[in-house]
């Protein structure tokens, strides 16, 4: 008897470890925490939004960071006094980076929380299994992922707060053409994201006079791409084009250095991060990406609504983690929560959420940190290729492409 | 296609192959054990590398003392998963067994992101250099260690199961648990030493990945896939059918990649499922016949 209780406790001691970091993330956010800091939201009912985000598996390096500023400005938000007087409540739940749990989590914020409105998920895959539970619903989908189909598949439903890949593939693909280098060896990952960008590279290389002469692909759990970066040399590339996002991204141009290939490595927004940059070390030197400007503030222009609300958050960032955001994902969920609470601001008491739908539709010239966000009828990404900047990998962090 | 770039194909798929192997043998030593299919392997995998990291760069131990740590605890680990999870559920019908590995792998992965966080986490080379160039085909420094990694195993295994009485005592739960209990082999032992055993060549591929690839808190699961299927490849035996499955498959993926990289693990596995089929003890494992 002694020896199993001395088992169980251990047994027990293990699930506690294990269960303390997913109670934090699976129930609320720190929002309910900080309920109604001002005092002039005490006594109205709190506004329920929710965020279904990728806490765990392959995108919990992307999801981490927007539960970070979700929470952060929640509880700026309602130290301000809430949305005209009504505490915002943002209830956030983690899909571990799966489609199924995507789609269940949904469910639960729709039907248990009664939630206004639906922020994420971080994921292209999670973002468009959702779409169907929301459509039920009639609430508004802001998803963080960054995939043109999610809406180029149109839904009066779905909005997105990243560069979708149709505006970052084309803004890339005429950077290689004006450097020449017009022989393209195409590496994707096998994932919503990777496919998305697969398929756009695919279709329109040839409109900017580029040929893509290997087309290879790999998946989030593979070591080793030298057989796949092997193909691409043999077939006499130009350039490597990569459309990943997932951790494994680091290795190709690890795998391509083990190589001897001297050919350029130009990447997708998926890996605007600096663990991408640690993680290949060395390597990544020199590889350049399209992406928004909050990597280099500056870049914005010194004053401008989008400089002041970038430096701001970066620096509220800091102050409450530790370190700034490494990458471009927070600013995501940062653009994500303000264009619901904007709308939520403009609307008057006793709105429906299709009001809420038409007026997160009427944002306009919002300055958020991906960029000027001005949504229409039929564009639910609302950014242009201003606000896109290049970058280049140099002594091991992102820096501005001349 | 030209021969350097088939070499290079080559290179690669025994590259991944000989970490597909040091998988499979974990799979192996354990099962040979106790009969059941460890799915915590992949962990062990993940652990290694993990734990060589922080010892690396969190507790700023040299490489080789860091290694060598990692391999040792992880080891550790694997006895006391045995010990605290599959003894008391010893006699338990192998179906049972094998959940509990794949409970103990969730528990690993969760305990691993809660202590080490979810970002990639790198490790550097054991000989920083550039690679080696033989006949056109490049060979980085990294890949040969871990050449030389399941070179040394294999024949430290062989020598374990020849020379030694332990090694012995494990061959003959092999043959026959029950038998062996009988004859005075302390079989929980050899239980806990496999397990242990298993989780130190798991700890050794994941050490020896991590400078190429980064660890996480989440790859134990796909590498286990892969590990898993090579051992069944092997058939399940000695140690050199689990090595030369892991190298088949290696190669099987590489040589699907110039047709199509998309179609690389869906060959991989038919092949696995086509020798299911045709060979189901494995390629490279005799039939005996069993007395009644």
């Amino acid at each position: 008897m002694r020896k199993r209780l001395w088992v169980m406790s251990a047994l027990a001691l293990v699930l506690v470890l294990v269960s303390a970091p997913l109670g934090g993330c699976a129930t609320t956010g720190d929002g309910e925490e900080a309920p109604d800091g001002g005092g002039e939201g005490a006594g109205k009912e709190p506004y329920v939004v929710g965020a279904v985000l990728s806490l765990t598996g392959a995108q919990s390096a992307l999801g981490v960071p927007e539960k970070n500023a979700i929470d952060l400005e929640v509880a700026r938000i309602n130290a301000e006094g809430g949305i005209n007087g009504h505490p915002l409540e943002v209830i956030i739940e983690d899909d571990a980076s799966d489609v199924d749990q995507a789609i269940a989590r949904t469910t639960k914020l729709i039907e248990q929380d009664n939630v206004l409105a639906i922020i994420g998920s971080t994921g292209t895959g999670q973002s468009m299994a959702m779409r169907e539970v929301i459509a039920e619903a009639g609430i508004p989908q802001v998803s963080l992922a960054g995939s043109l189909i999610i809406t180029q598949d149109f839904s009066p439903l779905v909005f997105q707060t990243p560069w979708s890949n149709a505006l970052v593939v084309d803004v890339t693909l005429e950077y290689l053409a004006d450097l020449g280098l017009t022989n393209v060896g195409l590496i994707t990952e096998d994932t919503g994201f990777g496919k998305d960008g697969r398929t756009l590279v695919a279709e329109t290389a040839a409109n900017h006079g580029l040929t893509v002469v290997s087309d290879q692909v790999f998946k989030p759990a593979d070591t080793d791409m030298t057989g796949q970066l092997t193909v691409i040399k043999g077939a006499g590339a130009d350039v490597v084009l990569m459309w990943s996002s997932v951790a494994a991204s680091s290795i190709v141009p690890k795998n391509m250095a083990q190589l001897g290939m001297d050919i350029p490595l130009v990447g997708s927004h998926g890996i605007a991060r600096q663990e991408f940059v640690d993680s290949a070390g060395a390597a990544a030197d020199g590889v350049v990406m399209f992406a928004g400007k909050v990597l280099a503030p500056d870049a914005y222009g010194v004053g401008t609504p989008s400089y002041e609300a970038a430096t701001s958050f970066i620096d509220r960032y800091a102050e409450t983690y530790g370190e700034p955001p490494s990458n471009t994902f927070a600013g995501h969920a940062y653009d994500g929560l303000y264009l619901v609470v904007e709308a939520l601001k403009r609307l008057d008491e006793g709105f429906t959420p299709s009001d809420l739908r038409d007026e997160i539709e009427r944002t306009s010239g919002f300055p958020g940190i991906g960029g000027v966000f001005t949504f229409s009828a039929t564009d639910h990404n609302g950014m242009s290729a201003d606000d896109l900047v290049g970058y280049r990998v140099t002594d091991g962090a992102w820096a501005l492409l001349e | 296609m030209e021969a350097s770039e088939l070499l290079q194909l080559v290179i690669a798929g025994l590259k991944n192959g000989s970490i597909y192997a040091l998988l499979a043998l974990g799979f192996t030593i354990v099962y040979a054990a106790t009969n059941v299919i460890n799915f915590a392997q992949g962990e062990f995998y993940m652990l290694g590398g993990m734990l060589a990291v922080f010892a690396f760069s969190g507790l700023n131990v040299p490489l080789v003392a860091a290694v060598a740590l990692a391999v040792v605890t992880v080891a550790g680990i694997g006895a006391l998963f045995e010990r605290l999870a599959i003894r008391p559920r010893k006699d338990a019908d192998p179906m049972a067994l094998i959940i509990i590995t794949v409970g103990g792998s969730l528990v690993f992965a969760s305990v691993a992101r809660h202590l080490f966080g979810s970002d990639a986490l790198p490790l550097p080379e054991f000989t920083p250099g550039p690679s080696f160039v033989f006949a056109g085909a490049a060979i980085e420094r990294q890949t040969i260690w871990i050449w030389v990694i399941v070179t040394a195993t294999v024949i430290g295994l062989t020598l374990l199961y020849n020379r030694t009485r332990l090694g012995r005592a494990m061959r003959a739960c092999m043959e026959n648990r029950e038998a062996a209990r009988l004859m005075g082999i302390d079989t929980a032992r050899v239980v806990m030493v496999s397990f242990a055993l298993a989780a130190a060549l798991g700890a050794l591929a994941g050490v020896a990945v991590t400078p190429l690839t980064s660890t996480r808190f989440d790859i134990g699961a796909g590498i286990a896939v892969k590990g898993f299927a090579a051992a069944i490849l092997g058939g399940l035996g000695s140690p050199l059918a689990a090595v030369a499955g892991g190298l088949l498959l290696g190669l099987i993926e590489q040589a699907v990649i110039p047709f199509s990289s998309v179609l690389k693990d869906v060959v991989a596995l038919a092949v696995l499922l086509l020798v299911l089929f045709v060979r189901p003890q494995g390629l490279f494992r005799r039939t005996r016949k069993e007395k009644v």
